[in-house]
This record gives C-alpha cells, sequence and structure tokens, in this order.
C-alpha cells in the first residue's frame, strides 16, 4: 500500500509531471486545488513586489525536482491551470478530470517531505556554507537553489519584464549579424491535446516517425509526427509517468513512472513487449498482473474504439514491468544497441537493465540525491547521470565503475544531462538558469547557454543539428553529417530557447510555447517536440532558410503568446488535430472517475 | 569512448581470472563475432546461442541442428552466422530474423566450416573421412567444389600400378582443418599426415604444401591479419608459423616458405592440448589442456610461458580470445558451461570526488596566490563566460565511419517463451532444479553471480579463484 501511495505523488511531481492529480492519490478533499492557483496566479500578477517575489521564490523551490507538489503553496502548475480554465475550452475535458483530483497533493506532500528531510540532512552537512532555506520542511532542494536564487533575483524581476523584450530584440537582430550561419527556425507545424495531466516528456522516435509523449496522468502516448495523428495510449503505470525512451530501432519504448515500475512497450501493438516475470516468481506476478488488469479494465482508452481491446491485450500473462527501484522513477535511456537500458531513480541509483530478460543487471550507487537525468555516450561505453546533488557522473557500461565525477564549483542541481552527438561532451541542465557544456576528459565547462529560465523543475532539451534531414541528438548517424549543432533548451516560462554551441549564442526562441512550464524539448533533424504542463504537445518544423521570413516575437509576450498564434495561424492540420482532440478529450472524460474508482479501492 | 577516461591500457593484455560463468544448456564450441559484443555457443543438442557480452545474456537461439555443434563462423558484418554440426550439416543463419539463409547438407561430420572472411555466401568445410570443400551458396541451390588434400602429380605416371599406389596414399590424406587467409585468395589446410596445405581459392588447387608437424592437425588458426599462423596437432606440439603474404602479385609458388617461428609444449607432462587460440593482437597464444583443467598462456616474443589460469575443477574444451580484449571464453567439457576469463581494473577512487587525487605519496601542497581571494560572484561570473572560448566540436567524430551501415542485432523480447526444458540450474550442492522458462537468464547470471564470490563450494567444483571485483 505505502507504495501506492507514494506513487499517487506522481502527479504532482512538478517537474515534468505536474499535474493533475493522479489517479490514485488518496482522496482528501477536493476544493483544495483551486485556492492554490488563485493565490499563485495573483502572485504573478504582483510579481513586481518583494513579496509576490518570495512567494513565487518558494513555489518554483518547492517544484524542483518536481517535488512534490506543494499542496501547500501554490504551485505554478495549478495556477496556471486556474487562470486559463475559463478561456479555454480545449481543457474543458481535462479539466474537469483535474478538478476532482486535487486532493491527492495533500497527502502526496507529506510523503515527498520525507523523503526530502532526509536527504537533506545530508546535503547541508556537505555544503556547511550554504544557508538552509528558511523553511525547514521545505528541505534542501530549496537551500539548494536558493543561494543563486537569491543573487539572481534582482535580475529576474527585470528580466520579467525587460528581458523578455531584449531577447527577443536579440533573435531578431541576430539574422543580419551571422547570416553566414545556418540558424533554427521552428514554425508551429502541430499542436497535439490528449493527456489529462502536464506532459512530462516527449521524444521523437530514432526515425523521426513517431512522438512518444508521457505524462503525469498515468499515461504515455504515441503520436505520428507527420500528420499528429494518436496512434496509440499507453496504459498500465500506476502513477504519474515521468520518463520515456525510445529503443535505438524505433520499434519499442519504455517508460517509468511514480509507480517504480518501468515498462516496455511494443509501438506497434501499444502492449508490453517484455516476458519478464513470465515465471519468475509467479506470486509476485500475478499481484501485478491484477493490478494492471483491473486499471486496464476500468480504463477505456481515449480516442481509440479498440482501445479497451488493446489495453486488455496488455494483461497477457507475463508482461511485467521492471521492478526493482525504490522510488519514482525519474529517468530513462537506451544505450544505442538497445540491448541496455539505463534508469535512474529518486532511490539514488542508477540501474542498467538487460532488455531482452528485462532482468537487473548493474546497480550502480550512483548519487546522495534523486538522480534526475540519464544518457549513454554513442559507442555505448559511457553512461553519464546526473543528480540534484550536483554532480554528474560519468560511467562505465561494461564495468558499472565511476570514471569520472563532475562538479560545478557552485554546485548547482542537475536535472539533466545528455551526450553530445559525438559523445566528446556532456550537456548538463542546472536549476541555476545556465546549461553547460562539460568535456569530460578535462573535467572542464566549455560552454555555458544562459537566457532560458530554469531555477525549480527539472525541464530538458538536446542537441539539434542543421543542415541533415533526419537525425537528432540521439542518432549517431547525425553526427557525420556536418552541420551546425545547435543546444535546444525548454524554460520555465513557456519559451524554447536554442543556442548556437560554438558561440552561445541565442539562434532562435521560440515564445510562450506553452502556457506554464514548459519541461521538455526534443530536436530530430527538422522536427522539433515540446512538451508542457499545458498537456500540450508541440511539433515545430524548421523552415528551409529560402522560404525565411523575420521572425518576431509574438504579440503579447506574458499573455498566451503562442496559444494565441496557434489557434490563429491556421497550420494545416491543426483543424484536425483539434478536432480529434476534441474527441478524445471527451471520450476521456467519462473515464477518468471510473478509473479512481478503481484505485480507491484498491488503496482501501 | 570509455578509452578516453580509463587507465585500462595500464592493465596487463592477458586475463587473469574468472569472472563470469554463463550457461546455456552444455556449449561445446564458442566464438567471438568479429567486434567482440556477441558470443555463440554451440550445445551438444544443436541449438546455437547467441550471447551478449555486453549484458551476459542470450541474445537470440538458433535452433536447426539436430546434433553436436562441431564449429561457428561469424561472417565479417555479423549479421550472418555459420553453423556445422556433427549432424552433416552446415547451416547459415540470418541473425537479423533468425531463419535459416542456406542449408547445406553434406555426406559426412562437419570437423568445421568456415565462412570466406569477406563474403558471406562462399565457405570451406573439412568433413570427416572426406574430401574438403568449397562451397558456395550465393544461390539457394549450394554448389559444392571439392578441394584436394594432396597435390597433383606432376609427372604422369605411365606405370599403373605406381599410379594405384599413389591413387591409394592420396586417398588415405585427409583435411581435418581448414582456414581462409586474411584476404580470402587462398584457403590453409591441414591434414592427418600433418601437412599444410596452401589452396588457391580461384583455382582450387594446392600450391605449397609442407610437413609442418609429426600427427594428425587438429586447429588451424590465423591471427586477424593473417601473418601468423597457429597450429595444434596431435603430436603435443603447438606451433606458431609466419605466413608470407601469398596476396602479393609477385608471389612464386617455389619460393614461398613457412618459416617455423614457436614451439609450445609441455615437455615435463607431456600434455596434449585440446585447443588453442591467438590472443587479440597475436602477442600470446592461449592453449587448452587435455585431461587437466589450467589454461596455458605463452607470450610470443620470447616463446615463454606467462601464466596458467586456474579456473573450475574441469577440463576445458574449445577457447576463444576476445578480438580485442584481454578476455578468454572456454567451454567445460563436463558441464558444458561457458568461462570467461578477463581482467578487472579497480576502481578509481578519485574518480568519485572530483576534488580529490590519488597520490602514491605526501605530497606538499603549495597555495596559489590568488587561491583564497574573494571576487564578487558576478565577477566570478563573468570571468568563466568569458574563459569559455573554446572552439568544441559537438559533431564531429574521429576514427572509424564504418558503424553506420554495420548490422544491429534486433532485440527480442521473448526469449523466454522459447526456451526449452534442458536446461536447469545448481541451486545447492546435489539438487537440481527445472528452470522455470522465464527466468532462464536469472539462472544464468545466478551462476555467474557464484562463481564471482569465492563462498561456492558447489557443482562443477568452481573454487572462485578471482574475485568479482
Amino acid at each position: 500500500m505505502s507504495d501506492v501511495g507514494a506513487a499517487g505523488a506522481a502527479g504532482d511531481i512538478p517537474g515534468r509531471a505536474v499535474g493533475p492529480p493522479s489517479k490514485r492519490r488518496r482522496v482528501a478533499d477536493d476544493g483544495n486545488d483551486t485556492d492554490p492557483s488563485t493565490s499563485r496566479y495573483a502572485s504573478r500578477e504582483r510579481r513586481d513586489s518583494p513579496a509576490a517575489e518570495v512567494d513565487e521564490r518558494h513555489s518554483h523551490d518547492l517544484s524542483i525536482r518536481r517535488g512534490p507538489k506543494p499542496s501547500l503553496s501554490p504551485r505554478p502548475g495549478s495556477d496556471i491551470r486556474g487562470k486559463n480554465k475559463p478561456d479555454n475550452t480545449h481543457y474543458r475535458g481535462s479539466n474537469s478530470q483535474t478538478s476532482s483530483p486535487p486532493s491527492r497533493s495533500r497527502s502526496h506532500s507529506s510523503q515527498r517531505q520525507r523523503l526530502y528531510s532526509r536527504s537533506n540532512s545530508r546535503s547541508r552537512s556537505r555544503r556547511g556554507s550554504r544557508t538552509p532555506g528558511s523553511d525547514g520542511s521545505r528541505s534542501r532542494s530549496r537551500s539548494r537553489s536558493r543561494a543563486p536564487f537569491d543573487s539572481r533575483s534582482q535580475s529576474q524581476t527585470r528580466s520579467r519584464t525587460s528581458s523578455s523584450r531584449r531577447h527577443r530584440d536579440r533573435t531578431s537582430r541576430s539574422p543580419t549579424t551571422h547570416t553566414q550561419k545556418r540558424k533554427p527556425d521552428y514554425q508551429p507545424h502541430l499542436r497535439l491535446t490528449g493527456h489529462g495531466a502536464a506532459v512530462s516528456q516527449v521524444r521523437i522516435s530514432p526515425d523521426g516517425r513517431w512522438l512518444a509523449s508521457a505524462s503525469a496522468d498515468g499515461t504515455a502516448k504515441i503520436w505520428d509526427a507527420e500528420t499528429g495523428e494518436h496512434m496509440d495510449t499507453l496504459v498500465g503505470h500506476m502513477a504519474g509517468v515521468s520518463c520515456l525512451a525510445w529503443a535505438p530501432d524505433g520499434d519499442s519504448l519504455a517508460t517509468g513512472g511514480d509507480d517504480k515500475a518501468i515498462r516496455l512497450w511494443d509501438r506497434v501493438t501499444a502492449s508490453p513487449a517484455h516476458a519478464v516475470g513470465e515465471g519468475a516468481g509467479r506470486g509476485e506476478d500475478s499481484g501485478y498482473g491484477t493490478m494492471r488488469r483491473r486499471v486496464n479494465g476500468g480504463i477505456l482508452r481515449p480516442g481509440t474504439g479498440a482501445g479497451s481491446g488493446k489495453g486488455a491485450r496488455g494483461t497477457r500473462n507475463g508482461r511485467g514491468p521492471l521492478l526493482g527501484h525504490h522510488n519514482y522513477v525519474y529517468c530513462l535511456a537506451f544505450s544505442p544497441k538497445g540491448n541496455i537500458l539505463a534508469s535512474g531513480s529518486y532511490d539514488e541509483a542508477v540501474f542498467l537493465w538487460d532488455v531482452r530478460a528485462g532482468r537487473l543487471m548493474r546497480s550502480l550507487p550512483a548519487h546522495s540525491d534523486p538522480v534526475s537525468g540519464i544518457g549513454f555516450s554513442r559507442d555505448g561505453t559511457l553512461v553519464a547521470s546526473c543528480s540534484t546533488d550536483g554532480l554528474i557522473r560519468i560511467w562505465d557500461t561494461s564495468t558499472g565503475q565511476c570514471l569520472r565525477t563532475l562538479v560545478h564549483e557552485d554546485n548547482p542541481a542537475v536535472t539533466n544531462v545528455c551526450f553530445s552527438p559525438n559523445g566528446r561532451f556532456v550537456l548538463a541542465f542546472n536549476l541555476d538558469n545556465s546549461i553547460r557544456m562539460w568535456d569530460y576528459v578535462s573535467g572542464s565547462v566549455k560552454k555555458t547557454y544562459q537566457g532560458h529560465k530554469n531555477s525549480g523543475f527539472s525541464i530538458g532539451g538536446s542537441f539539434g543539428v542543421l543542415g541533415d534531414a533526419r537525425n537528432g541528438d540521439e542518432n549517431p548517424t547525425a553526427a557525420r553529417n556536418r552541420g551546425d549543432a545547435f543546444v535546444a533548451s525548454a524554460s520555465e516560462d513557456g519559451d524554447i530557447v536554442m543556442w548556437d554551441v560554438k558561440s552561445k549564442e541565442i539562434v532562435q526562441r521560440i515564445p510562450r510555447a506553452h502556457k506554464g512550464v514548459c519541461f521538455w524539448v526534443d530536436v530530430n533533424g527538422d522536427i522539433m517536440a515540446s512538451a508542457g504542463q499545458d498537456r500540450i504537445i508541440n511539433v515545430f518544423k524548421n523552415q528551409p532558410a529560402s522560404k525565411r521570413k523575420a521572425f518576431t516575437g509574438i504579440n503579447e509576450a506574458d499573455t498566451n503568446g503562442f496559444g494565441g498564434q496557434g489557434e490563429d495561424s491556421v497550420t494545416p492540420y491543426e483543424g484536425a488535430a483539434d478536432d480529434e482532440l476534441q474527441r478524445q478529450v471527451e471520450a476521456g472524460v467519462a473515464t477518468p472517475p471510473v478509473k479512481q474508482e478503481h484505485i480507491k479501492e484498491e488503496q482501501l | 569512448m570509455n578509452l578516453l577516461l580509463s587507465d585500462d591500457y595500464l592493465l596487463q593484455d592477458y586475463p587473469e581470472h574468472i569472472t563470469n560463468t554463463i550457461r546455456s544448456g552444455h556449449s561445446t564450441c564458442v566464438r567471438f563475432n568479429r567486434k567482440g559484443d556477441y558470443l555463440a555457443s554451440g550445445r551438444v543438442d544443436g541449438t546455437v546461442v547467441i550471447w551478449d557480452l555486453e549484458t551476459m545474456g542470450v541474445a537470440r537461439k538458433l535452433r536447426g541442428h539436430s546434433k553436436n555443434i562441431s564449429s561457428l563462423s561469424w561472417s565479417r558484418c555479423g549479421r550472418y552466422l555459420l553453423s556445422a554440426c556433427q549432424g552433416w550439416r552446415a547451416i547459415l543463419w540470418d541473425l537479423k530474423d533468425g531463419k535459416r539463409y542456406r542449408e547445406v547438407r553434406f555426406r559426412a561430420p562437419v570437423y568445421g566450416a568456415e565462412l570466406h572472411p569477406w563474403n558471406h555466401h562462399l565457405f570451406t568445410v573439412a568433413l570427416f573421412e572426406e574430401q574438403p570443400l568449397l562451397v558456395d551458396v550465393t544461390e539457394p541451390a549450394a554448389v559444392r567444389y571439392v578441394l584436394p588434400s594432396v597435390p597433383k602429380r606432376l609427372n604422369v605416371e605411365t606405370d599403373a600400378a605406381l599410379k594405384e599406389k599413389h591413387a591409394k596414399e592420396d586417398a588415405r590424406h585427409m583435411t581435418t582443418a581448414i582456414v581462409w587467409t586474411a584476404t580470402g585468395d587462398h584457403i590453409l589446410a591441414g591434414t592427418n599426415k600433418g601437412r599444410l596445405n596452401i589452396i588457391d581459392a580461384r583455382t582450387r588447387e594446392i600450391i605449397y604444401f609442407e610437413k609442418i608437424c609429426g600427427g594428425i592437425v587438429t586447429t588451424l588458426r590465423l591471427t586477424e591479419f593473417g601473418k601468423e599462423l597457429l597450429v595444434n596437432a596431435q603430436d603435443r606440439i603447438i606451433r606458431t608459423f609466419h605466413i608470407p603474404n601469398l596476396s602479393a602479385p609477385d608471389l612464386d609458388f617455389d619460393t614461398i616458405q613457412i618459416p617455423l617461428e614457436h614451439k609450445f609444449q609441455d615437455v615435463v607432462n607431456r600434455l596434449s592440448w585440446n585447443h588453442v587460440a591467438f590472443s587479440a593482437t597475436g602477442e600470446y597464444v592461449a592453449a587448452s589442456t587435455y585431461n587437466n583443467h589450467e589454461l596455458y598462456i605463452w607470450e610470443r616474443g620470447h616463446g615463454s610461458l606467462v601464466r596458467m589460469l586456474e579456473g573450475p575443477k574441469e577440463e576445458q574444451g574449445v577457447i576463444e580470445w576476445h578480438p580485442h580484449k584481454a578476455l578468454l571464453a572456454a567451454c567445460g567439457l563436463e558441464t558444458g558451461r561457458i568461462n570467461i576469463w578477463s581482467v578487472t581494473s579497480p576502481q578509481k577512487w578519485s574518480a568519485l570526488a572530483p576534488d580529490f587525487d590519488e597520490v602514491e605519496e605526501n605530497v606538499e601542497y603549495i597555495e596559489k596566490e590568488d587561491e583564497f581571494d574573494i571576487h564578487p560572484q558576478e565577477e566570478i561570473q563573468k570571468r568563466r563566460l568569458d574563459q569559455e572560448d573554446e572552439d568544441i566540436d559537438v559533431l564531429a567524430v574521429g576514427g572509424s565511419e564504418d558503424e553506420n551501415d554495420e548490422f544491429r542485432m534486433p532485440i527480442l523480447f521473448n526469449l523466454g517463451d522459447s526456451d526449452s526444458e534442458e536446461e536447469f540450474v545448481n541451486v545447492s550442492l546435489g539438487t537440481l532444479r527445472r528452470k522455470s522458462p522465464g527466468d532462464q537468464d536469472d539462472g544464468e547470471e545466478a551462476a555467474a553471480e557464484e562463481r564471482g564470490g569465492s563462498k561456492k563450494p558447489l557443482g562443477g567444483g568452481g573454487r572462485g579463484r578471482g574475485k568479482k571485483k
């Protein structure tokens, strides 16, 4: 039971999984949700007043590491939701769903706190100089990010108002200054809705044909990257899904969630791909099987007529998840050959799994805080992991030994890490509003990219390469085609920011791609996908240089600029996607209550 | 890529102790693919199992033979695997789908079959009591060419009796071992009379022969570049030879010389050798011993014995050296387990804490002039950013470009389903539990684990000599 409870936290986890309450949370009281949101909202408006500033900071801190969503204090996600609700019809369906759940956040946070407090003491002792957050319960995550915050708080307020304008200026100006350079020009292409909660990650399949998204609503969805068609919904996790990874062949994918399980899925059948557990510990297995069955039985997968049938296939005997982590699974990566899956978890360990057998191969006692990001080098011999303890570790896949540890002097929490396409550098996303490129051999920072906002959430990004058609960061073939590389990252203000790797200049900024936090950006050739707190997945396409028009900022930055554009600018698929969306949402509306019922039953 | 960070080059380049034991059925022969990430093993029941060395798990099982697998050979790309069994049959597998790509039947059990180093549609076989064949499987119907075991007599005898005698003599020559040279232009064949034949693959005629040893040639092996030849024969002596470049355009058959380099033997115990292997670079020669548990490793520079590897108390059969690591795989004859010896590097503790350095002795630390100066945060930050002016390239990949189109083994999830029931795992002394199909790999890993820890007293009698870490 206890784990289920913990899993409930899922929805709350701010980072990627903020959102609506997951089905599993114990129902406490319903009315809560709205309050924080409104207050939060208020704080936003008053941002320039110092008091508001403080509030904001708190909420950010809370959300760090997607932590427990602060039922206590307003979280950014909730306010946004509150704000938008009235005016956005798209959200209607999902909103109704979400409003009921509020209760969970509360039970949840207590759990989270426990978790934090433990690590808290540790981290504090380590870094004596750091002052712990004023609010003890809020823990170390706060204290860590605090220092940078304080120093920066001034500039931050400024940046909200003026800097965004400044950035816009810069981007629009830059074409003239660097005309010789190829610059990305990603323009909205599709807008995918259907998730019932914040979307924590979206990833493009290695061949660029599919998108997979993981959401706090406990499902993952597969989409056609070209048409935006919703292909399948992967139902099975008992809590929010925080991470996913495509197998290199693009035929299967792995998802990891707050139910501590990792699931492997077949892309084509949308059923669990794994033969694990088929004999192994029958008792255990049947236990999971029934749980799953109940969930599947209770849920009609939204949007597809055959949904329930397909879901039921997932219950086939012996297709079990990979179990072993003692806490939320937070990040996943496949080796380039697809034979090894690396997972990082809130239990502070990195596990290497034998994908074929579904067997835990190696467990690396990696960090002293939740492992927030993980990545494989292109030849599969190295694994990089990072954690909110501020360390990036490079591991030898074959021996499980740590080969290198990278720490920045300021020791900012690291929330995501990936190797450069050629495997020579490591890109680390820090919670001090910086992305750093490390040369892991010399152990030094080569580049620092700034200009986005990242102080509380685990947001993600990736390398992108201009000049070749298909390949993105994780595909080693991209490395062969010489082109201009850029770094794309999500930002907590909903923007998507792209920097030139060498000059560190911002080469494109897509303002307000999401309402609320944009959690994840993935680039694969000319396609870019982003996911956000607003439950939406945006797909962008790079425009060939010839057709490019000067990029100007969109109307009003602070009010859903992108949203407005998305609705107005008629991208060809927009209408279709919306319709489908709508259908899905409507279909989905009916089901969630059922889902919750079931879960409640189980818990009791 | 990990080489950039590791000190592994400091490690010795031959294996030290046993690090893994993997098992699926009773393996009788093993072979690494060219890249060294997969190991094929042939079992007594005719199943071929492909192991993933990174996970030490089964990557594929190929069923098609019904008898003991006698030899395995990988294509250069790693996609095709030729297996030959004592059931008079060779199968060329396509590992992409796990199907039989070609299947060839012979009129006798197969000693060994080897694929052409560049063309996976061509292979040679040495057969029991039959002349060796060159088989072309470009078309589904295989074309067989008989290869000679003795050179053609030049002077055509008129005397019928003498002719007959010669014919009889020649018929007693059988090829017992056969390999391709590195270029694939020639075939080296060893006979039961201790002769080495060099056969031109195009004309299929013997261009050179020499008696190189006193007994039946049991194994022929070449280094990767084909410059050295390793011969195991029943006269209990392992020999290494230098092979001239047979593909040189100005090659004169009459001047070919195959100079003997070393003879390795155990003069005291008069051991005979089950199987031999070159190390990755050819620097070392390893051999498994008949009726004895040790593996011997000689170094080729001076021809001295450098190491006797002990492992489980079991005679080892076929041994294979990893194509680029200091790693040896050997099949236990009794249990059919595959034992793997290698070297393990110790964890460098300084890697875990970047502020620390591992030093041999105390070092006087001299503080830098400005080390403890206090600068405003912004200034430090600014200085740091300014220093990041280095040009970096995140795309260019140094080195080989050929990996791109390389074959990638599909990842199968249903290995458990296809498992048969002949797999057992020892759980404790004297008890055998039938493995349930699903946990096959766990079982195998369990076996491996046991071996690592030194506590294990049981089956196979492993002493667990080397600690795993």
